[in-house]
Order: C-alpha cells, then sequence, then structure tokens
C-alpha cells in the first residue's frame, strides 16, 4: 500500500485542480467497483453494488475522502517575474518560507520574503513571492490564477510515512485500497472521492446530495497532541485510527460513533476517540444534506497538519482499512 | 399539562446538542397526547403531527420549531484523575468555574468544574478567564477508576435545580430553548379545544447550538408552507442597554426584520391585540441566530416568523423567565394557527398544487 501511499501524496491537487488525483485514483479502483462517473464538480463517485444476503438490511452507505489539497494561487506578477500569491485553503505562513512549489505543468518555484522590519517579525504572506527562475518577465510563462502545491515527496520512516497532502490523500489511499479489499458487500457502497474540501466542502455538499446516503463516514486526517508541549488532546499516532466524536463543525452521529468503535472491538482492532477543536470534514457538509444522513468520521492521526511534511502511522493507515474492510460486510448498526 | 411542571422536567432534564435522546423522551410523552402521529428523523428531531380539518386540497401546513438541545461540554483527555474538556455550543468560560455536572460516563458520575484557589494564582491569571485548557473536572475518583468509567467524547451536562423566584419568575439551566418546547406543548394542548385547518408540525429540534442543524434538516424534510421558531431573546437586566432587550413579564417578543415574512408578523400582531395578549415587538435586522434563520431558505424557501420568550441571562445555568410569558406565547401560537386559512395562503402567494 506504501506505492500506492506515494503515488498519491505526490500527484498535484490544490483545490479546484483535482484532476491528476482523480486519473490516478480511477486507475487503482477501475474493476474494483461496479460503475464509475464525475459529477460537475469533479468529485469522482465510485459505487460498488451490494449482493443480497440473508438477515441484513441493505443500506446506502457514503464514504468520502477529498482529492484536493491546501495551495496558493498566483495574484500578481511584478515587472522582475517574481510571482506574489494568495492562499488556496488554509496555508500557514511559516511553512511557506523555504518551501518550494509545482504548478500543474510540473514548474518549480521557491518561496522568498520580503526583508522583514525586524528579524522576528511573523511573516505575511503578503509579503512573499515565488521566484521560479525566470531572468525577466519575459520570459515568464505564467499567468494571473495559476495554482502551485507544495513539492515534497514521501519519505518512508519505517513505522511512520511523511509527505505533504496526508491530508487528504491517505484518506483517498484508505478509500481505494478498500475497495480492491472489499470482496462483497450487501450495502451499496459510494467511495466518494471529493473536490474542494479545503475551501469549504464543497465537493461533499454536492456530491452528498447526488448521492443520497443513509450513512456516510468520512476519511479524514486528525491532529494529535502527543508532541511536545503540544495542546492537550488525547489523540496519538500508532494508537489505532481515530473515530470521531466532535470537531469544530459538527457532532459526529453516536449511532455510527458507536458501529465504528464496535466494530473495531470486534476485530479486535485498536482505536481511539477524537475530540477536535479545530477544523472540520467533509461529514460535516454530508450530515445536513436534504432531511439529513447519520454521519461519522474515521480519522488518521497526523502531526504537522498542514504542512509539507505531515506525519502518519502506517499501522494506523492499514487498521483504517481492516476496519472499514469489517464494518462494510456487515450489519450497518445505528 | 402544568407549564411550571413540564418546565421543570425538561430544564433538569439532560440533552447536549447531538446527545438529545434523554429530554426528547420527555418531549415525546407529552407531545404524543395532543398528536395524531409521532416520529423521530436521522438527525434526532422529534417530529410531532397535528392534523388539521380542512377537507380541501390544498393542504396546509405550519411547522413550530423549539429547540431541545442545550449547550454542554465534551470530555476531552484524563490527567492524573482529572477530566480535562471541551465546549460544545457556546459557552461563557467566565461561569464555568465552581458549576457542578454530571460526567455521562459508563454510569452518570456526578463532578464539579474545579476552580484554583486565588491563593494559588499568579497575579496575571487573578486578573483573566480561566482559558479552555487550565480548567478541568474532578469526580472525586481515582486515576484507574476514573479510566474504568470515563473515555473521551464522553458527554457532560452542567447541573443546575429549577428554582422559582418570587413575581411568578423561575430560574435554571437550558430555558434556551426548552421553554419554548413547553410553549409549543401549551400550543397543542390550546389546539385540542380549538378548531384548525392547516396540519402542525410541532418539532422539538436537534443540534440549534451547533448551528441550526436539526431545523435545516427536518424542514428539508417536512417542507412546510410556513415555519415558526420559537427562541429566548435577552431581557431586561442592569448593564445593557434597553434597545437590546425585551421586558420580562412583558409578553412574547415577535421579532420583525430580513428573517421574517412581514404577513406573517403581521398576523401575529393582529392576534395578540385582538386576544389582548401583551406583546413586544423585537426589531431583528440581521440573522437571528434561530432555527428561523435556517428555516427561511430551506429548498426553495419559506415564510418564517420567530416569536421569542424574554429571558435574562442567557448561556448561563441561571437563565430566568417568566412563566406567564411563556403561557401567553403558547396561547399566542395556537391562536394565530387557529387563524390560518386559505386566504391567508393566497396572501402570501403559497403555491396551490
Amino acid at each position: 500500500m506504501k506505492e500506492l501511499i506515494k503515488e498519491l501524496t505526490e500527484a498535484y491537487g490544490p483545490s479546484g485542480n483535482e484532476d491528476a488525483v482523480r486519473e490516478t485514483i480511477k486507475r487503482h479502483i477501475a474493476g474494483h467497483v461496479s460503475e464509475m462517473r464525475v459529477d460537475a464538480l469533479g468529485n469522482l463517485i465510485a459505487l460498488k453494488k451490494g449482493q443480497p444476503q440473508s438477515g441484513i438490511e441493505p443500506r446506502k452507505i457514503m464514504l468520502a475522502a477529498h482529492m484536493d489539497e491546501i495551495g496558493v494561487i498566483v495574484s500578481q506578477i511584478d515587472e522582475k517575474g517574481f510571482l506574489r500569491f494568495a492562499p488556496v485553503g488554509g496555508v500557514n505562513p511559516l511553512t511557506l518560507l523555504g518551501s518550494r512549489v509545482i504548478f500543474a505543468d510540473g514548474m518549480i518555484g521557491v518561496i522568498g520574503r520580503e526583508r522583514p522590519e525586524k528579524p522576528d517579525e511573523f511573516p505575511k504572506i503578503e509579503k512573499m513571492f515565488i521566484d521560479v527562475g525566470a531572468p525577466d518577465k519575459e520570459h515568464l510563462t505564467r499567468k494571473v490564477g495559476d495554482m502551485a502545491a507544495f513539492l515534497r515527496p514521501l519519505a518512508d520512516l519505517g513505522q511512520r510515512l511523511t509527505a505533504k497532502a496526508f491530508d487528504d490523500r491517505i484518506g483517498c489511499a484508505i478509500l481505494v485500497q478498500t475497495a480492491q479489499e472489499l470482496e462483497t458487500t450487501p450495502h451499496d457502497v459510494y467511495f466518494v472521492f471529493t473536490v474542494q474540501e479545503e475551501v469549504g466542502l464543497r465537493g461533499a455538499l454536492t456530491s452528498a446530495f447526488g448521492v443520497e446516503p443513509d450513512v456516510a463516514i468520512a476519511v479524514d486526517i486528525t491532529t494529535t497532541g502527543d508532541t511536545p508541549e503540544a495542546y492537550p488532546m488525547a489523540v496519538s499516532l500508532g494508537a489505532g485510527p481515530a473515530i470521531k466524536v466532535k470537531d469544530r463543525g459538527m457532532l459526529a452521529h453516536p449511532g455510527v460513533k458507536n458501529w465504528l468503535a464496535e466494530t473495531a472491538e470486534r476485530l479486535g482492532l485498536p482505536y481511539q476517540f477524537e475530540v477536535l477543536e479545530a477544523g472540520t470534514t467533509d461529514a460535516m457538509a454530508i450530515q445536513t444534506s436534504r432531511a439529513g444522513v447519520a454521519a461519522g468520521v474515521l480519522s488518521i492521526p497526523t502531526r504537522y497538519a498542514h504542512t509539507p511534511s505531515e506525519m502518519v502511522d502506517y499501522n494506523d493507515v492499514q487498521n483504517a482499512v481492516k476496519l472499514l474492510v469489517g464494518l462494510l460486510s456487515g450489519p450497518v448498526k445505528i | 399539562m402544568q407549564i411550571k411542571e413540564f418546565l421543570k422536567k425538561l430544564s433538569e432534564a439532560s440533552g447536549v446538542s447531538g446527545y438529545e435522546a434523554g429530554v426528547r423522551e420527555l418531549v415525546r410523552e407529552e407531545f404524543s397526547q395532543y398528536a395524531d402521529q409521532i416520529r423521530i428523523d436521522t438527525m434526532g428531531n422529534l417530529i410531532a403531527l397535528k392534523r388539521g380539518e380542512a377537507t380541501q386540497a390544498p393542504r396546509r401546513s405550519i411547522m413550530l420549531a423549539g429547540h431541545m438541545d442545550e449547550i454542554g461540554l465534551l470530555v476531552t483527555k484524563l490527567e492524573k484523575g482529572f477530566v480535562r474538556f471541551s465546549t460544545v455550543g457556546g459557552f461563557d468560560l467566565r461561569v464555568l468555574p465552581g458549576q457542578e455536572v454530571l460526567v455521562h460516563g459508563r454510569r452518570d458520575l456526578p463532578g464539579i468544574i474545579a476552580t484554583r484557589p486565588p491563593h494559588v494564582l499568579s497575579p496575571e491569571e487573578r486578573e483573566q478567564t480561566m482559558p479552555l485548557d487550565k480548567l478541568f473536572i474532578d469526580v472525586g475518583l481515582p486515576e484507574e477508576e476514573l479510566a474504568q468509567l470515563v473515555r473521551v467524547g464522553d458527554v457532560i451536562t452542567l447541573q443546575r435545580q429549577f428554582t422559582e423566584l418570587a413575581g411568578n419568575l423561575v430560574s435554571g439551566k437550558a430555558f434556551d430553548d426548552r421553554a419554548a418546547v413547553a410553549c409549543i406543548a401549551y400550543c397543542l394542548q390550546h389546539l385540542a379545544a380549538m378548531k384548525h385547518s392547516w396540519d402542525v408540525y410541532a418539532v422539538a429540534t436537534v443540534q440549534e447550538e451547533v448551528g441550526l442543524k436539526g431545523a435545516l434538516t427536518s424542514t428539508f424534510g417536512l417542507m412546510p408552507d410556513i415555519g415558526v421558531a420559537i427562541d429566548v431573546c435577552h431581557g431586561n437586566m442592569l448593564g445593557v442597554p434597553e434597545v437590546d432587550t425585551v421586558n420580562v413579564g412583558g409578553g412574547p417578543a415577535i421579532a420583525f426584520g430580513p428573517n421574517i415574512h412581514s404577513l406573517l408578523y403581521s398576523r401575529l400582531v393582529e392576534t395578540a391585540k385582538a386576544f389582548e395578549i401583551s406583546y413586544q415587538p423585537d426589531p431583528t435586522p440581521g440573522p437571528s441566530g434561530t432555527d428561523a434563520w435556517a428555516m427561511q431558505v430551506t429548498r426553495e424557501g419559506l415564510p418564517t416568523a420567530l416569536v421569542s420568550i424574554p429571558l435574562r441571562y442567557m448561556h448561563t445555568t441561571v437563565e430566568t423567565l417568566s412563566l406567564k410569558d411563556v403561557e401567553r406565547t403558547g396561547r399566542l401560537l395556537a391562536l394565530f394557527i387557529a387563524s390560518l386559512d386559505e386566504a391567508f395562503a393566497q396572501a402570501l402567494g403559497l403555491k396551490s398544487e
């Protein structure tokens, strides 16, 4: 699965530009799902049809992972060919200095900064620029509106992996792997790879309206409290996938939360409950779609979220797949 | 139904946003006495239908929404035998230290939100509100036993006994918005003795305090012709300009503004005048912050109104209101519903299919 994770995290896909990620996913799930379609916003919706099983009530289940990543967008180009930019999604200026970014066509740029008035001044995005190495404006092929993503290859640290865009390519990888490993299911399972989560859960909003699921589970990352002097939070890397109770945007459906926890216990898989003080996921938008959806979240504990070097534990990832496969093979208990 | 007893039961019940099952049972018991049908939707909204007497198409319906959830707390971490927590809904951190709570672990555990004595605080700490990550709960158990009974994600409710003050005022927790639920029950009780042609959906909504979520989804599911939210608004108190409050004991506050359809407002006012029910106009220039805000733009949109019960000390455990206002609000709603006819539907421009 590490190869798949590497391929997905290294793909280019700032919000609204998810094409490369979508093509990669299509290639990997072809043959493992009954049908696939791409909706008007660009969400990839793959259905694995259920096989009736006696004694199990079939349900319509939506799994969602977002394909987009945070990035930057060119807002202005100066006479010397330096590119001013604005953030796409929640970009922390501190993580930009010294970073390399890559455009859709493969062009690479580095991020520089105006000389600060005080040496310890907090960097502001308005005072930064991208240098693509063009000698002057005439030789520059970039335009205002071009988007770039962080450039950072995945590093395999053994038990742990670090890469850009684990948020939420790790969720995409888990969904792909689940689609591959799930041989049969009594339910109609919609694997939905959403767009534009980082700019306001836009893809989840429309895909949930289109799919009309009974139950939904978003697979996304959560932060942890296991690094030095972290904000108090009882989530650690390697202690199992996290089952969300609450984040800033939603309260998980208690039935879905318990269904996930009971399944983990039945399968002997480690898990932890998560209360996240900041951030939210696609599940927030799905929950209030139409007349309401029983929605929960399976989270992958991730350190250094929204930096080019996010970190996950490989066991948590594999256990998340096992949990989902187990979940989708049996009855929905909520 | 005795309003005081019902409000006391509702107020003292636990029902933090997302976990309304406990209080919902009490509401169901009460609503089911007057309803033709009762059900719970996916989000947990309690929906009671009282059919109107109209025999001809088109069948019209009104939805009443009062939220039954309350703000509360959630366990985030266990640390050395103490409980760290986060908030659900808009809590004022200044009023938390020293409160009694119930931690809903494997069994309910009484606890207190610790308040470190002034003697051990630094001069800076004495001057400031304790931030959330410095607050914790003590349930009195040693570390190992605590870990067996309490887990991350367990819900915590603030505890407070319902208290009768002089002058027909009462004080307690979660009057926001269980006082509205009591109003709706009172309204249904009145309607049982009246004729009304429109169907009435009485909805006790969930998750209002975390983003009007129950109203959003229940309105989508029901598709009523019009919607009325019942909520609380700031009552008169020292230190708050009169222009921002209404009088506790002065009768229901009837909102007007962009969130409110002007014909619903004027019909409510005419009804109050006709039946000599004291009321207070409540100018609401922007987002009302109530279920009416979500209802108004559901699907293709619907005419909405908002009736509020004047209440002091909102989002504390000593919310205070007048029982008389609760009764008047319930009565006003019943009389308003009884006045709804096809001519009014036509005036609102409601579709006829």
